[in-house]
């Protein structure tokens, strides 16, 4: 089969899958490292300070320094750990990253490949990751790694709900014009989500959805206030603690690749990609260069939110992350799926959606206030064991 | 909460080691925890990494030079630390001190008692999970207190300021307009961590009914100081036994109900302002005198007897007990550190709780390390 | 959330200000003039000999041990045909830097003034390879002071 790639024609698919493949490729390299040194520096200004500043001009090098540091190191393994496990787990947690990448739509029809079931494969894909983290864990022979492994495991599951229903209650609500100008509602193909919002983009419609999509991506990100798996001050490095050089280092780049998912497919769903407010350039040359821009631009005040949050804000304890999903996040979003089930079944003004979204927008934080300004009182602890003369 | 599985199977305890070297023990400090889950049963403290002997080192140090090493005992608060030495050689001197010096003495504790809560909110903001913020903002103030005892002292942490009768020089010329900056910087701080932290309601998650200790616990532990005023406990040491000008200045003695490690984040906080209003009063009653009486001789000697003098460091009570057979070295020094006695009831308070709590508790104990070992 | 949102606030109000981060080794603090770092000898510049003549006055006063004075016969003597007051003067003079705790007890006992606390960046940047090197020998001392770069303070 032949297809047609930056105006040639009568490529092969495959070639043409692979030419792509290695672009996407390069460009997460050059942009994760980026993003490494975005995050130290705004960071740091947050905290006052300068961020890196010596490696090259105002620090940029910096990234390229700790790569060859981390290439450099010895490359250790605990004597009792399982070989097959430990060295597994960094793959498992890396290429999941990098399939997800597949679907991503940068501009107008410029992505790996456009699959119906865009938002589907996204989430089966990055649901491995976690499998990853529990390999890491238990194959590195180490009760602190174990304990941080078993953590991100836990935690790693109870957002998956959060995170999959916020993205099954906006791909029910598009509108996909079907031939005859008529419109048909539902859609996970991606291209079309974006295409859907040319005019307003989702946020407005679902507010809260977008909320809770914010918060389920920290948690699936494992990043303040959700990262007690690797919580620098307790579990030092968690499931990580015993990798390191250049497998310690493709857990990091995971990291940072998944974020940079995030914001793409946050930007992409709920905040109009490159269709709002641009859409309608679609096919001229500034067109594209602007669609590019407006995507950067949004991916980025994602990046910058999160980073925010993670200078301000304590982290949670594992029981309560996970109270906090299972009973706050989860039921608030079946409403939300049952309420938009309700709007397209009986056909009523898309502005409920907005309101019921902001009512429980307000919702959540009452919830979060009770909780926590009149906690339940805890059960008296039990007496200590009778320990040993030290 | 405590677990209890539905089905009875066997599972067996694990043994965690947060080791010497942690990024969140203060100092150098070890604890065995025996947790089921993700809930410790048992916790096994191991002090002694900081020992260094201070107390028989002082034996061999007359009193001017034992102030050194009274500094190196509470690093962070070390013009509590030599204040209680010196006033225990001034009572079995029977040295009476200038009242310019007193003053002083009194603005450079309070302002010492400011930079060490900072010093706790820094640490404690790392503990409970936020990345550095906290930790900055504490130094930021910090450097402007310690900047200030440069320029008084010579010293950023360890002064050997204080001598017996009063203080080793003059304080340089501009220091009240100095002070006036600290307390302007020091009250912006507090607004910053106020901000930052209290209302924070992940922050009153993890610290609201966590590590509780009731008051009739506490009072036997023999804890003392902020810990134990969170408790409830109205006692301070400031009032209840006044030395130095305490008795002429008003204040008040900040209490919780509850107990809990947001009770004495919240107790020291409070502290910090009521320190800027006490160095305010100070300042105010600050006169131009002598700093050292009139005839002091070149070195002291003592006569027989023995004293006790406790003081309210931000630890808590720290006391120093002098035994002096005559001469020019005591011949027993011993130190009353409080945070020794405030670390026992760390057991009580972490079991039953779960791991992470357990970080939390001990730094919400606000301890260093040189004032346990010595 | 509310105070979450706070928190951000604060976080964000930080971030409009100036940084508060001095770029060490190109930009240094101003010392203040009572700044204590480790101790240095003074030279007498009108005679052209060091104040110190041995008298062990610091040696005895230090609490950590960390000196060794020697003192001898001073060839600059008036009796010997010289200009100077100092019977004595110092021969030899050690100090530990790693074990001084810069107290400035030997500043205080001096009858000389001939110690002083070096109040410069000078003092404060001694890292060295070797333990060994730590211990300054009386030149090492004296040429701070013999180079005018000194301005010492000594408290009265």
């Amino acid at each position: 089969m032949n297809t047609e790639i930056f105006g040639i024609e009568n490529v092969n698919v495959w070639l043409d899958a692979l030419i792509r493949v290695l672009i996407i490729v390069g460009f997460m390299t050059v942009v994760v490292m980026a993003l490494i040194y975005a995050e130290r520096k705004i960071l740091a200004r947050f905290q006052q300070r300068l961020g890196p500043t010596r490696t090259g001009p105002v620090g940029t090098l910096q990234s390229i320094a700790d790569a060859l540091k981390l290439i450099g190191k010895e490359d250790l393994r605990p004597r009792n750990a399982d070989p097959w496990t430990f060295e597994l787990a960094p793959f498992l947690v890396f290429i999941p990253v990098f399939l997800g990448f597949v679907i991503v739509p940068f501009v107008l029809d410029w992505q790996i490949r456009v699959l119906e079931l865009g938002l589907l494969y996204f989430v089966a894909v990055s649901g491995v990751n976690i499998v990853g983290w529990i390999m890491a864990g238990w194959g590195s022979d180490n009760r602190y790694a174990m304990i941080g492994g078993m953590r991100a495991a836990a935690q790693g599951i109870s957002y998956e709900l959060p995170l999959v229903l916020s993205l099954v209650a906006v791909a029910m609500i598009v509108e996909v014009p079907v031939g005859d100008g008529e419109l048909l509602r539902g859609s996970l193909n991606l291209n079309e989500i974006i295409a859907a919002q040319h005019e307003v983009p989702n946020l407005v419609w679902q507010p809260l959805v977008m909320i809770v999509f914010i918060i389920a991506a920290l948690a699936e990100l494992n990043r303040t206030p959700f990262d007690i798996p690797v919580g620098e001050s307790e579990v030092v490095g968690g499931p990580f603690v015993e990798y390191s050089g250049i497998r310690w280092s493709m857990f990091f780049l995971a990291e940072y690749a998944a974020l940079l998912i995030m914001s793409l497919i946050f930007a992409a769903v709920f905040l109009g990609g490159w269709a709002w407010p641009f859409g309608i350039w679609m096919d001229e040359a500034p067109g594209r260069w602007l669609q590019a821009i407006a995507v950067a631009i949004k991916s980025g005040a994602f990046f910058f939110l999160i980073i925010w949050i993670r200078a301000s804000v304590p982290r949670l304890r594992i029981d309560q992350l996970m109270s906090f999903s299972w009973k706050v996040l989860l039921p608030l979003m079946l409403a939300q799926v049952l309420v938009n089930g309700l709007v397209l079944v009986y056909d009523w003004p898309e502005i409920i959606l907005t309101a019921v979204g902001l009512v429980g927008v307000v919702a959540l934080f009452v919830i979060v206030d009770r909780a926590v300004r009149h906690p339940r009182p805890r059960p008296a602890p039990v007496a200590p064991l009778q320990s040993e003369a030290v | 909460m405590v677990v209890e599985p539905a089905v009875e199977f066997e599972t067996q305890d694990l043994l965690i080691n947060v080791g010497p070297q942690h990024p969140s023990t203060h100092g150098v400090f070890r604890m065995v925890l025996e947790i089921d889950g993700e809930v410790v049963r048992d916790l096994v403290p191991y002090i002694g990494y900081l020992h260094r002997g201070a107390e028989k080192l002082c034996e061999n140090n007359d009193f001017r030079q034992g102030i050194g090493y009274m500094d190196r005992t509470e690093y962070l608060a070390a013009h509590n630390a030599e204040l209680s030495y010196v006033m225990a050689v001034e009572k079995l001197a029977d040295i009476e001190v200038p009242e310019r010096a007193q003053w002083i003495r009194m603005i450079l504790c309070e302002l010492n008692r400011i930079s060490s809560h900072f010093m706790f909110l820094g640490a404690f903001g790392v503990d409970v999970g936020v990345f550095g913020t906290p930790f900055i903002y504490a130094w930021r103030e910090r450097e402007t207190i310690i900047d200030l005892f440069e320029e008084i002292s010579g010293d950023r942490m360890m002064y050997a300021y204080f001598r017996a009768g009063g203080l080793a020089w003059e304080v340089p010329a501009n220091f009240r307009e100095r002070v006036g900056e600290v307390l302007k910087s020091a009250r912006q701080g507090v607004k910053d961590f106020d901000g930052l932290l209290t209302e924070n309601e992940i922050f009153l998650a993890r610290t609201k009914n966590v590590g509780i200790i009731s008051a009739e616990d506490a009072i036997e532990i023999g804890m003392s100081g902020p810990s134990l005023r969170a408790s409830g406990v109205p006692l301070d040491l400031r009032k209840t036994e006044p030395y130095l000008y305490y008795d002429q200045i008003d204040f008040e003695v900040i209490t919780a109900e509850g107990g809990d490690v947001f009770d004495r984040y919240w107790v020291r906080m409070q502290e910090i302002l009521q320190s800027i209003s006490i160095v305010e009063q100070c300042l105010e009653r600050l006169e131009d005198g002598p700093i050292m009486p009139e005839k002091m001789p070149r070195m002291l000697r003592l006569p027989e007897g023995e004293v006790y003098i406790r003081t309210e460091a931000p630890r808590g009570e720290y006391g120093i007990y002098m035994v002096s057979k005559g001469g020019n070295k005591p011949y027993r020094l011993k130190v009353r550190s409080a945070c020794l006695s405030n670390l026992q009831a760390l057991k009580q308070m972490s079991v039953g709780q779960y791991v992470a709590d357990a970080i939390i508790i001990l730094g919400s104990i606000d301890i260093v390390l040189s004032e346990v070992d010595r | 959330m509310k105070g979450i949102l706070k928190s951000m606030m604060v976080t964000a109000s930080t971030f409009m200000r100036k940084p508060v981060t001095r770029e060490y080794p190109e930009r240094h603090r101003e010392l203040p003039e009572r700044d204590r770092a480790f101790p240095l000898l003074l030279w007498d510049q009108d005679i052209d000999e060091p104040f110190c003549t041995g008298c062990h006055a610091c040696e005895r006063a230090c609490p950590v041990e960390c000196m060794t004075v020697i003192m001898k016969d001073n060839p600059n003597h008036s009796s010997q045909g010289g200009d100077s007051k100092r019977r004595k003067i110092i021969d030899k003079f050690y100090i530990d830097y790693a074990r001084c705790m810069r107290c400035n007890i030997c500043v205080e006992v001096c009858n000389f003034e001939a110690i002083a606390m070096n109040n410069t960046w000078q003092g404060h940047e001694t890292s060295v390879y070797d333990r060994a090197d730590l211990v300054m020998d009386l030149p090492q001392l004296l040429a701070q002071s013999k180079a005018k770069q000194l301005q010492e303070w000594v408290a009265e």
